[in-house]
């Protein structure tokens, strides 16, 4: 029997649903239940990782130094995980720190064109001994051949993991399955996949990870993620179950954490709303949502329009001060037209 | 530098020249220029060669090519001061004139860190190609030249097929050259061909040495190979994980092995012919981890991973050198290991 190992998503990527609000008491009781349930790795934090709280992708609640104590107090076989993105979080300032507070593993996430990026994070966290994945974010926006190419700079740096992630939520089964394969056939270490369900596609796409030969999936308890969710966690444990995969999570216990999620941290349970699936279409990342609905009542605009301008122009994380940009530009042209 | 590590350093170099000095009596009285000459195999040249000079009064001299010799001030002062060893700080790809009293040429300058192969690949290739090309250029010059040393890699063989023998000089070795972590060995092997032309067209009398994997003095433990990381994590108590099933075989020399080897390569080495230099002694990962563990007194948990099927094997097969050159491994894997972890304890460099 193959095992999968599933890293948990839930108080990292779901931080975004509820706009980086997730309090002391949310990550205590869901630590718990995960660790209980024998989730192999839990990541939390602000969604766009340690040291991203700011103005520009929103402010966290809690600092990073709380919601790390906080989890690793009732983490006691799940690993703790970490997002870092290097400009968000300093060597100095952010990854000590997280290292202090007994972080285990570092999943260390770039643009999937940036892996150059990454190779002082990467050594640093393994030279402290830390177990590193690289990440490839908006993986759709490359070719599985730069992909690759990518995937083996972080192998170099000492990733002993490489993880694309479908930020977006644009893939279709069948992409996923030729990304995973030319990386799995390539590369020396195993190979990993992080679903977004905006076309509705995260348990397929993950399935079809998995079967080319992924061994890490990321997932969330009630698919509680940016945008229209992530692959939703215990439906994972049970499919993989079914199809003869090895996760080692005890489904009821993975079941009560999620009923945890949704009663007491969620707002409300992610779905695939227009904007998702237009913002899937084009492919721009999930977690723009809430920032193109801002931007769109403000401007008056259709936030389906945004999206659609903003996957023309390629933007990816980081880059959330062009959706006012766009909106600006898509009200001035609706103004112009009115009076043309 | 504490003088206990340099005579940590003295004693290993009185072993691998014990019985053998007269192996290298052609060096006496000569002057030896080398390129990556304050680099890891740089230093240890000069240590052997230090030790020929004051203990066997080899009257040898080394012309010591760095861009960098402020770090090579710091790290080893006792080398850096002495009168038979001269610094030139300048890029190989700068070289434009060999001083003309030089006699032999070990050609050193590469870094074998992986990541710097695919951050800077533009910057390795030509490190390796144009220095390449602009030494033997220079060296085509000089009127009184006995031997050119070039520092291959045992990398130039390519990715080694599942449980395959120990790996012989004759061996064509397949390199996808288009992917980026081909960069290294591609261009080591149009060194090795740059070498080749040289000595067909022009007679450099230039001898390829292809090393492998070597762990000791001189060395850091940041470079993301799994011995450095199993040291690392040993050192610090750290579990040592091993992502595939602990099986795959390596093999690793000690540099004052490797020193001696090189020295003895410039000497007798046959121009025209490459030799592999490293140890024949092959261990597997798990083996590797847990005598590691051993050594140090760790607790660490070795954590094998099993994510992979990989049994590759990356052993030379050294019959070349033993039987022409007479050469044997003198520190086993055993001596290897502690004398590198005890290094790495004495100098704090445990990170």
């Amino acid at each position: 029997m193959k095992n999968v190992i599933i890293s948990d998503s839930t108080l990292r990527d779901g931080s975004h649903a509820i706009s980086h609000k997730l309090t002391k008491e949310h990550i205590t009781a869901y630590a718990k239940a995960a660790d209980a349930a024998g989730i192999p790795i839990v990541e939390v934090g602000h969604g766009n990782g340690l040291g991203a709280s700011s103005l520009q992708v929103g402010l966290s609640l809690l600092d990073d130094r709380t919601m790390l104590e906080t989890a690793r107090k009732n983490l006691t076989k799940s690993k703790l995980g970490i997002h870092v993105i290097p400009g968000f979080a300093t060597i100095k300032k952010d990854l000590t720190m997280a290292f202090e507070l007994g972080v285990d593993v570092v999943r260390l996430a770039c643009h999937c064109t940036e892996a150059d990026i990454t190779e002082r994070h990467i050594s640093f966290a393994r030279e402290r001994g830390k177990e590193v994945f690289g990440v490839l974010m908006m993986s759709h926006m490359a070719p599985k051949e730069v992909l690759l190419d990518e995937a083996l700079k972080m192998q170099s740096y000492g990733a002993e993991g490489l993880i694309i992630m479908d930020s977006a939520g644009a893939y279709l089964p069948g992409d996923v399955q030729s990304r995973i394969t030319h990386l799995v056939s390539h590369l020396n270490i195993p190979v990993g996949f992080h679903a977004h369900n905006n076309l509705g596609m995260s348990i397929a796409n993950s399935v079809a990870a998995v079967e080319a030969g992924a061994q890490i999936i990321d997932a969330s308890a009630k698919g509680f993620g940016a945008g229209a969710g992530n692959a939703q966690l215990e439906v994972l444990v049970a499919v993989f179950e079914k199809m003869g995969y090895k996760t080692n999570i005890d489904l009821y216990k993975a079941l009560d954490a999620a009923d945890i999620v949704e009663k007491e941290i969620m707002d409300a349970a992610p779905s695939i709303k227009s904007v998702s699936i237009v913002s899937g279409l084009a492919g721009v990342f999930s977690a723009f949502a809430k920032h193109v609905a801002i931007a769109a009542k403000e401007y008056n605009v259709d936030p389906r329009d945004i999206f659609f301008e903003l996957g023309k122009r390629k933007v990816v994380a980081g880059q959330e001060d062009i959706i006012v940009e766009v909106a600006l530009a898509l009200s001035d042209k609706k103004k112009r037209g009115q009076h043309g | 530098m504490v003088s206990k590590l340099i005579d940590l350093v003295k004693a290993d170099c009185e072993e691998a020249l014990a019985s053998s000095v007269s192996q290298l009596e052609k060096l006496k009285n000569q002057k030896i220029f080398i390129t990556g000459g304050t680099g890891f195999v740089g230093t240890w040249l000069a240590e052997i060669t230090a030790f020929l000079n004051d203990r066997y009064h080899f009257n040898t001299s080394l012309l010591l090519l760095s861009r960098n010799i402020d770090a090579y001030r710091e790290k080893a002062p006792h080398l850096a001061a002495r009168k038979d060893m001269e610094l030139i700080p300048m890029d190989v790809r700068n070289i434009v004139e060999i001083p003309s009293d030089v006699t032999y040429i070990i050609h050193a300058a590469a870094t074998p860190d992986n990541r710097q192969h695919v951050s800077d690949p533009l910057g390795v290739m030509a490190t390796i190609t144009k220095g390449t090309s602009v030494l033997l250029d220079s060296s085509v010059k000089l009127p009184g030249l006995k031997k050119i040393l070039n520092i291959s890699s045992g990398q130039i063989y390519g990715k080694q097929g599942q449980g395959s023998e120990a790996i012989k000089e004759t061996f064509m070795g397949a390199i996808d050259c288009n992917t980026i972590t081909s960069v290294y060995p591609e261009a080591k092997r149009y060194a090795e061909a740059l070498c080749c032309a040289y000595w067909s067209l022009y007679k450099v009398p230039a001898v390829i040495a292809r090393p492998f994997a070597f762990i000791g003095p001189y060395q850091f433990l940041d470079k993301p190979w799994a011995i450095n990381n199993f040291i690392r994590d040993a050192l610090n108590n750290n579990t040592i994980r091993i992502i595939g099933n602990g099986l795959p075989m390596r093999s690793y020399m000690y540099p004052s092995d490797m020193a001696f080897w090189l020295l003895r390569l410039l000497a007798e080495g046959n121009p025209g012919t490459a030799y592999n230099v490293g140890s024949p002694e092959g261990i597997s990962l798990k083996d590797l981890a847990e005598k590691i563990k051993q050594f140090v007194g760790a607790k660490s948990k070795i954590d094998i991973k099993n994510m992979n099927e990989d049994r590759s094997r990356i052993i030379p097969d050294v019959t070349l050198c033993r039987e022409s050159l007479g050469l044997t491994v003198k520190v086993g894997i055993d001596k290897t290991l502690q004398r590198s972890i005890l290094w790495f304890q004495e100098t704090g460099h445990t990170r």
